[in-house]
């Protein structure tokens, strides 16, 4: 394979890769902080999406900026609603019963949006700026997926300076670390999970938001993103977000190996990525191991 | 997921059984029918389909179809005198929940009859439980060649063209009308198609048959993405990076329009020509992004003015859904012209009799004479291939193709024997 196809291929995976970093950022978050594996996360990418096109729709291509903000910030009170009235009554429980409480929200925000929506699948055209490639040697590779990849760092930037410099950063990798120590502290726990899943929900509506030009939007895409994203915040380790990062690079480039070597088996090779990583560091790249008390 | 949220009446007959049960305490005698239809005035047919997900609209939209075909049966009087209702669930294109749901339609709301499935893996698991019941099963969007060969019982019939049918007429078309323009020299083709039976059904015989066209070509790349993926980026550059001049897609529905839309920022349409299952949806939904002089093909075009029934047909559902029908809207409102041929012909619900009335036999249908072959069950019925515009034309209001042909199914078909030899070896 040419060395500019090679590079078509590298800047590919990396599409792949910041797509599922922004939504794994925030599924890890919540995984590492609070202990539960949300899978309404789904859902919340699926609501960016539909929100976006909804926007788009009424008010025109123009609305397509304000639409990458609104539809995230929408989708945030939908994550604050949920933890308010559903997870707080759950947090005292086991983990199996968390785990339905979150697919029981997922079962109902499917249909709610099959209902809202419609089972019509939707389109959404970019804004013309960000249309059209760009030629990277004598090949074309799409502007838009080169903006996806703007925004996911630009998200890992915010991420990386959130946890490193604010009070609200330090209490969440408090969180992921040593959760007892930080109730010991003082520190209004309550509060910290729900600020950490409305940040979840809102990552979730970013991720879907920022896709939404690239998809046929319609109700499979809730189901479609989970099964990657834990795969992704799996191997980088709950509660890492450096870690969401890594994995993210990891299942894009894993999955362009495949596709180019054995393209009948390119699907299972995220899994054999995450089977691989397990082995080596059973807690994920960055994870934390559970120290029993 | 959603596939465990059933749809539609439950237990319409439960409820009338009931009545019946008051009506009888009280003395008075009703008449019910040997097979298992519900309280005297009404019978059921029931469907299990893909409602959810990326081909959600694909079931949705042929339910629309169906509902509309049992309308115009009731208004006229019925069925042999009753009423009939439809019962429908969502299986998410999950196997299981397909079986799962046409046997509680047959043993709990007493369907005599049942509609076929979305998807072909589904509709192999709804043929076999159909089978087991003895109900007569017809298939108007699945086309796995399974149903009419290895997967074959007496209650099966499928209306659309098959798996090999599919294909093979893409490929007469490819071999007669788009090859001879360049001149003997090696066509490049590439394929890229969902990682289950239709997909790779499809492109294997599409190859296959290419090559006893003594078509000159090559293939380039294969992809396999799986069915309902969201991300096509990836295998478009491996595509693009083995610069074919044709990508043959079998992606369709939802999936088709995502892979569309992530194709074009490659500059895809500049550098091949693809060949798509390109229909109503898509033409729909991408309008002009679409890839203008694309290859499609299609089961139903609702743009190919057809028998005056046909064209009647295609007015009344546009003013009723605002929309023009999809293949699958089409062939499900076949579906039931077809079952209630065969039941007025058998004179019964029996199932037996109304699949003995239908083996062999040509019924007139909005979709012209359709022969359903006695071997093999399967109708004799063209598949369309053409080139896609993305011009909206002014009497659809959406693009539609710029050129349709019809090929028929005598060019197409496995013969009787190569069905009879399918069909005993059980896969």
């Amino acid at each position: 394979m040419s060395l500019n196809s090679a590079l078509i291929e590298l800047l590919s995976a990396m599409t792949t890769a910041g797509g599922l970093f922004i939504i794994a950022a925030g599924l890890t978050l919540v995984f590492g902080a609070m202990r539960i594996a949300n899978i309404a996360h789904g859902s919340f990418y699926m609501y960016g999406a539909f929100l976006v096109s909804t926007l788009v729709s009424t008010f025109g291509s123009t609305a397509f900026w304000v639409s990458l903000v609104a539809a995230p910030l929408a989708v945030a009170a939908l994550g604050f609603a949920m933890e308010v009235l559903v997870l707080r009554r759950v947090y005292d429980k086991d983990h199996l019963t968390q785990l339905l409480a979150t697919y029981a929200m997922f079962l109902i925000f499917a249909d709610l949006a099959l209902r809202f929506w419609g089972a019509q699948s939707r389109a959404v055209a970019a804004p013309a700026i960000l249309s059209g490639s760009i030629q990277v040697g004598g090949a074309s590779f799409p502007v838009y997926n080169l903006f996806v990849v703007v925004v996911a760092a630009l998200v890992g930037l915010g991420l990386w300076a959130l946890l490193r410099f604010t009070l609200l950063g330090w209490r969440i990798v408090a969180a992921v670390e040593d959760p007892e120590m930080l109730a010991a502290k003082g520190t209004n726990v309550r509060m910290l999970y729900t600020v950490v899943f409305t940040l979840g929900a809102f990552l979730a509506g970013l991720g879907g938001a920022v896709i939404a030009p690239l998809q046929s939007i319609d109700t499979g895409l809730d189901a479609s993103i989970i099964v990657a994203a834990f795969i992704v915040v799996v191997i980088g380790g709950l509660g890492s977000v450096a870690g969401a990062a890594l994995g993210a690079l990891i299942v894009g480039l894993f999955e362009a190996l495949g596709i180019l070597w054995t393209p009948a088996w390119a699907p299972a090779f995220i899994y054999l990525a995450m089977i691989v990583v397990l082995q080596v560091r059973p807690s994920g790249i960055f994870g934390v191991a559970e120290t029993p008390w | 997921m959603t596939s465990l949220m059933r749809r539609g009446l439950l237990s319409a007959c439960s409820s009338l059984g009931l009545g019946a049960a008051v009506a009888v305490s009280l003395g008075v005698s009703l008449l019910v029918a040997a097979t298992g239809a519900c309280a005297a005035d009404t019978v059921t047919i029931g469907i299990s389909t893909t409602l959810s997900g990326s081909i959600a609209e694909l079931g949705r939209s042929s339910l629309q179809g169906i509902q509309m075909a049992i309308d115009r049966l009731n208004a006229n009087g019925g069925l042999l005198g009753k009423k009939v209702v439809l019962v429908s669930a969502d299986d998410g294109a999950f196997p299981a929940n397909g079986a799962n749901n046409v046997r509680h339609m047959i043993l709990v709301d007493k369907a005599v009859a049942l509609l076929g499935p979305a998807t072909s893996a589904v509709g192999t698991a709804v043929e076999t439980v159909a089978g087991q019941y003895r109900r007569p099963v017809f298939f108007h969007m699945a086309n796995d060649i399974q149903i009419t060969t290895s997967n074959l019982n007496p209650y099966a019939f499928e209306l659309v063209p098959n798996t090999v049918m599919e294909p093979r007429a893409i490929a007469y078309y490819f071999a007669e009308r788009v090859a001879p323009k360049w001149n003997g020299k090696k066509i490049r083709l590439a394929t890229i198609t969902p990682n289950y039976s239709y997909g790779r059904d499809t492109v294997d015989t599409f190859i296959k048959t290419l090559h006893e066209l003594k078509v000159n070509f090559e293939v380039v790349s294969q992809q396999y993405p799986q069915l309902g993926a969201t991300d096509y980026t990836t295998y478009i550059s491996a595509l693009l990076a083995s610069h074919p001049d044709y990508v043959f897609a079998a992606i369709f529905g939802g999936d088709l329009i995502t892979f569309t839309k992530q194709a074009q920022g490659f500059n895809f349409e500049k550098q091949v020509r693809l060949i798509g299952f390109y229909g109503r949806l898509a033409m729909k939904t991408l309008g002009t992004a679409l890839p203008d002089g694309a290859i499609a093909w299609n089961r139903a075009p609702f743009w190919v003015d057809g028998n005056a029934e046909f064209n009647e047909f295609r007015r009344a559902y546009h003013e009723k859904f605002n929309d023009w029908p999809s293949a699958w809207a089409i062939t499900g409102y076949s579906a039931i012209q077809i079952w209630a041929y065969g039941v007025k012909k058998a004179g019964t619900f029996d199932p037996d009799k109304v699949a003995q009335a239908l083996a062999g036999a040509t019924v007139p249908t909005i979709r012209g004479n359709i022969t359903l072959r006695a071997c093999d069950h399967q109708a004799e019925v063209p598949e369309y291939v053409g080139v896609v515009s993305n011009q909206i034309d002014p009497r659809y209001g959406q693009p539609i193709w710029a050129e349709t042909v019809a090929i028929p199914a005598s060019k197409t078909m496995l013969t009787c024997e190569e069905a009879r030899k399918l069909q005993s070896s059980h896969r």
